[in-house]
């Protein structure tokens, strides 16, 4: 072929310049990721029993650490926020490789069935730990949830979601309801109540201020977690006894267009929520930080009402020792610190809002006080009720599978018009099917 | 071989070297190329073999394993949820190869001198693949809101309605389409490009003189001379394709939907099944074998394109 397109033609000198450059950059920039800033402690030494590795998700734990160096000074805790999906799998992967496990590990309550279901865990009751010195100290429902079925404690219960219905004072009082929290949970008694109340605002405000969000979430969430979490009493799966009349109402709700049909969990929900398309929710204590955050102008306008019918949880954390740490008693020093100690329970709580799970720790004046956040309201003694009153089931290992079952059946019924007992009936058989080792 | 090639070039006899000069003499090019052999050997054939053995097992990562021959295969195949991933992932592969035909067309026009500041244009459409995956996801949930989404103010400027693009099971999977299709479609427009810029213009000039048209040319010079490069995009998006993760997994998965794949598993693809069961169900051995049956369905894929459309086949 003639001139081949001439391109580029680089010399030999150009060319072993810019592969010079280039290894020499590649070489400082691995240099740099080397150091990590800050000043908290840079990397634990594997040799040194009193240094320890800790995992979460969330910098609030900074506050728990800082608390902890302050009180003793015989271990140091090396925090490493790992992401929340990371903190379980890696976790995992750690217990199938034999190594790499953290010596503090922190679990989510929609994941901890798969750990207490299948080990990896210290034991927390036994020698040396005794964790049952804290048992009646502990919200009892989060015990039952941090146990495996024989019994074994294999989670440290850390904090809880008390949830409760949360409306906004501002657009019910615009709608000439009485917001006060006192008349308004006297009016709330039974769900029915609630759903009358999202007619009337829908009536008063043309349609333009639904109640709340999404029925699917705000509906039926808390009248399936009012019965206790878990898809399972044992080895029996409760899809239809749990969650046919739930769904029933939640599916009614809907297709009355009594909620605003907007998706939890994304820009829509804020954005619904910033130009006042709902006027409550039901949500648990923890939403406070995110609000105050991300929805400054709602400061000050939240009043809470326990649910009606029965008291729900939603969310929380555990804290557990894998069995491969080799420096267990320093990991439960820290572990005692931070979940059953009233220094460290609190420290994180005034300074993030996450809810103890220790109840000495809510004798602290603070919890008596008028919080800004709801107007005044004293939502935290009541969150202290709300705890009281939950009901706890041992989660099972396949809860995780179980939930994507029957949430995909869900949303059939939301966005199919899917009739609910008989989705609920397809749920249970497809898990019966999928599931070993459970019966209806 | 070449030793002796170069020794008849300098004018001398190629001369009989001794074995080990022979040894030291062939064993420099291995050891040159043997740095991918290793790491290829430990992060690449180990796995794939340990995966492959693993689909005979059952095991949840903590406990011992268990062996159990065939027994995930049979559940694999009477498994409901496995198919509607695989039609899924079938239906994305089809859909999104779109994006192949977009990619030449820009090519070509980029190619043809009709633009200037072709590069621009070039790094522009490779942006995409570079961006972050989770801003991509804020951004397309975003816009696919129902309520609040530019696509449906849009859709409403032209007096279409809005769609439910994330809630709506008839929708999903063209909503995963369309974020695939954007994201991709530079790649390939950038190996076009290159393609088509390795074809000699003196061929062009030829058939001009010959008194070709603008048709004649593209299909009996660009096409043909372009098989090479266009066989080497398509089974790229067929295996891409058929391992759909990232874009399944922003849109329909994690916090962005309740149940993995959206309404009805509809937009549930074959990897995010198989990474949910693996890490969120635990069960490593399911996985694999679901690893090993997708990479039988991408290789028989790539089998039948190069067989009957690529250039194995008849022009």
């Amino acid at each position: 072929m003639g001139a081949q397109s001439d391109g580029w033609r680089m010399d030999r000198r150009k060319f072993l310049r810019s592969t010079a450059t280039a290894a020499g950059g590649l070489g400082l920039a691995s240099c740099a990721g080397w150091t990590t800033p800050g000043a908290k402690l840079g990397a634990n030494d594997p040799n040194n029993p009193n240094i320890i590795t800790v995992w979460f998700w969330d910098d609030s734990l900074q506050f728990a650490v800082d608390a902890f160096h302050k009180s003793q000074n015989k271990v140091k805790v090396y925090f490493q926020k790992i992401g929340f999906d990371d903190a379980h799998q890696k976790l995992l992967t750690s217990f199938a490789a034999g190594a790499g496990a953290p010596d503090v590990c922190s679990l989510e309550i929609g994941l901890i069935g798969g750990f207490t279901g299948r080990g990896g865990l210290v034991d927390l009751r036994k020698p040396p730990f005794d964790a049952d010195q804290f048992k009646d100290d502990i919200v009892e429902y989060k015990w039952i949830q941090g146990s495996s079925a024989d019994g074994r404690l294999v989670a440290m219960p850390w904090d809880i979601g008390p949830a409760g219905l949360w409306y906004r004072a501002d657009l019910l009082g615009e709608a000439g309801f009485d917001t006060d929290p006192g008349k308004m949970a006297a009016r709330i008694q039974k769900w029915d109540d609630w759903f009358q109340l999202a007619e009337d605002l829908k009536k008063k405000t043309g349609g333009k201020t639904a109640l709340f969000a999404d029925s699917f979430n705000d509906v039926l969430i808390p009248m399936i977690e009012q019965q206790g979490h878990g898809w399972f009493d044992g080895n029996k799966l409760m899809f239809v006894q749990k969650a046919t009349e739930p769904l029933k109402a939640a599916l009614r709700l809907h297709q009355q267009k009594l909620d605003a049909n907007i998706q939890w969990w994304g820009a829509e929900w804020s954005t619904g929520l910033r130009r006042n398309a709902f006027a409550a929710m039901g949500i648990a204590s923890w939403m406070q930080g995110g609000l105050t955050q991300d929805q400054p102008q709602t400061i000050g306008k939240w009043r809470v009402i326990p649910a009606p019918e029965g008291d729900f949880n939603w969310g929380g954390s555990f804290m557990a020792i894998p069995e491969q740490s080799t420096k267990k008693a320093a990991a439960w020093e820290f572990l005692k610190y931070v979940c059953c100690s009233v220094e460290g329970q609190n420290a994180i709580f005034k300074a993030s809002g996450i809810f103890p799970a220790y109840k000495p720790a809510w004798k602290d004046p603070i919890y008596d006080a008028p919080v800004e956040f709801y107007g005044g309201q004293r939502t935290y003694r009541l969150y202290t009720e709300i705890a009281g009153g939950v009901p706890a089931n041992v989660v099972h290992r396949s809860d995780r599978l179980a939930s994507d079952i029957i949430n995909n059946e869900i949303t059939k019924v939301r966005n199919q018009n899917v009739d609910p007992a008989a989705a609920m009936q397809a749920a249970q058989a497809e898990a019966l099917d999928r599931i070993n080792g459970i019966v209806a | 071989m070449a030793q002796g090639t170069l020794d008849a070039r300098a004018g001398r006899p190629a001369a009989k070297l001794s074995t080990m000069q022979q040894v030291r003499r062939s064993l420099w090019p291995y050891l040159f190329i043997a740095p991918f052999f290793i790491l290829f050997a430990i992060f690449g054939l180990f796995p794939y073999l340990y995966a492959f053995l693993l689909s005979f097992q059952e095991w949840d990562g903590i406990s011992p394993s268990r062996w159990v021959g065939l027994e995930n295969y049979s559940t694999l195949m009477s498994d409901a949820v496995w198919w509607k991933a695989l039609y899924n992932s079938v239906w994305l592969l089809v859909v999104t190869s779109i994006n192949l035909v977009i990619a030449f067309a820009l090519a070509f026009i980029l190619n043809s001198g009709l633009v200037r500041f072709k590069d621009i244009y070039r790094t522009a459409f490779f942006m995409p693949i570079v961006a972050s995956s989770v801003a991509i996801a804020l951004v397309f949930t975003t816009l696919f809101g129902l309520n609040y989404g530019l696509v449906n103010y849009v859709l409403g400027l032209v007096g279409l309605g809005p769609i439910d693009w994330l809630q709506d099971a008839r929708w999903a999977k063209p909503a995963v389409a369309l974020v695939v299709i954007w994201r991709y479609f530079g790649w390939n427009t950038v190996i076009y490009l290159a393609g088509l810029q390795s074809i000699s213009t003196d061929l062009y000039e030829a058939a001009r003189v010959d008194g070709a048209r603008w048709r004649d040319i593209f299909f009996h010079i660009t096409l043909p001379l372009m098989r090479p490069t266009i066989t080497f995009t398509v089974i790229l998006s067929i295996i891409g394709a058929l391992q759909l993760f990232e874009e399944p997994l922003m849109l329909f998965g994690g916090t962005a939907s309740t149940s993995p794949g959206g309404t009805d598993r509809s937009a549930l693809t074959v990897l995010v099944y198989l990474y949910s069961t693996a890490f969120q169900y635990v069960e490593f051995g399911y996985a694999a074998a679901m690893s090993v049956a997708l990479f039988l369905v991408i290789v028989v894929f790539s089998f039948l394109y190069y067989r009957f459309l690529g250039s194995a086949s008849e022009a």
